[in-house]
């Protein structure tokens, strides 16, 4: 794999946090938060790796959501 | 006076009783535990506080459990590519998002927590096979 630009790093690394948070919540409801932080990435993923200020955008916007979404009042999600 | 004498005399003699009975009781309990073990020595190690060796995986094995995890892998485009030595996006067709999945979930299944600049280096079954035998709590 060609090397990772800093940004793509960032991108990896709230990816990897996501799916971290996934495991505080309870089990039965896990796959659902899996799945919906799988296709909100890949949504994304054919962005232009150049495209700063979009990538800058969503990775707040990203940071925001799991801020959001690790509320333990939160227990499931649906789409 | 005189009850001041009679009562030392009686602290005196509470004191003493079980210092009497003291070594009778360890004699007891010196013949019964120290004596078996003269006939048969080995017993002598039960007594010893035994700690499981450290878990050591063979590499069969991690690379076994690791394949198998690959295997379950729903973005696995082709598994008959799948190898001890094949690379997770040159052979398996992952990419990079992938990439951190299949990591996170050999974190799970070895029980440890792999630091990102590390689990960014893992990018092929055997890198990662390395990786776990090189992490002595991996389980």
């Amino acid at each position: 794999m060609a090397r990772l630009s800093g940004l793509q790093r960032d991108v990896l690394s709230l990816y990897r946090r996501c799916l971290r948070a996934v495991r505080e919540k309870p089990s039965e409801t896990r796959e659902n938060f899996r799945s919906f932080i799988r296709e909100e990435f890949h949504k994304n993923r054919d962005l232009d790796k150049k495209d700063f200020g979009t990538i800058e955008y969503l990775l707040r916007r990203g940071q925001r959501q799991l801020e959001m979404y690790q509320d333990p009042g939160i227990t499931n999600i649906s789409r | 006076m005189f009850r001041a004498a009679l009562l030392q005399a009686v602290r005196q003699a509470v004191r003493s009783a079980p210092r009497c009975q003291a070594p009778i009781a360890r004699s007891a309990v010196r013949s019964s535990l120290f004596r078996p073990q003269q006939i048969t020595p080995s017993t002598y190690f039960q007594a010893v506080r035994c700690y499981s060796a450290p878990a050591s995986l063979s590499r069969d094995e991690v690379e076994g459990r690791i394949m198998d995890l690959l295997k379950n892998f729903d973005k696995v485009q082709d598994v008959s590519k799948l190898n001890p030595q094949s690379h997770f996006v040159n052979d398996l067709g992952l990419d990079s998002l992938d990439t951190v999945e299949v990591v996170m979930a050999i974190e799970e299944e070895f029980s440890l927590e792999i630091p990102d600049k590390e689990a960014d280096a893992l990018h092929s079954v055997k890198q990662a096979v390395d990786y776990i035998m090189a992490q002595p709590d991996a389980h």
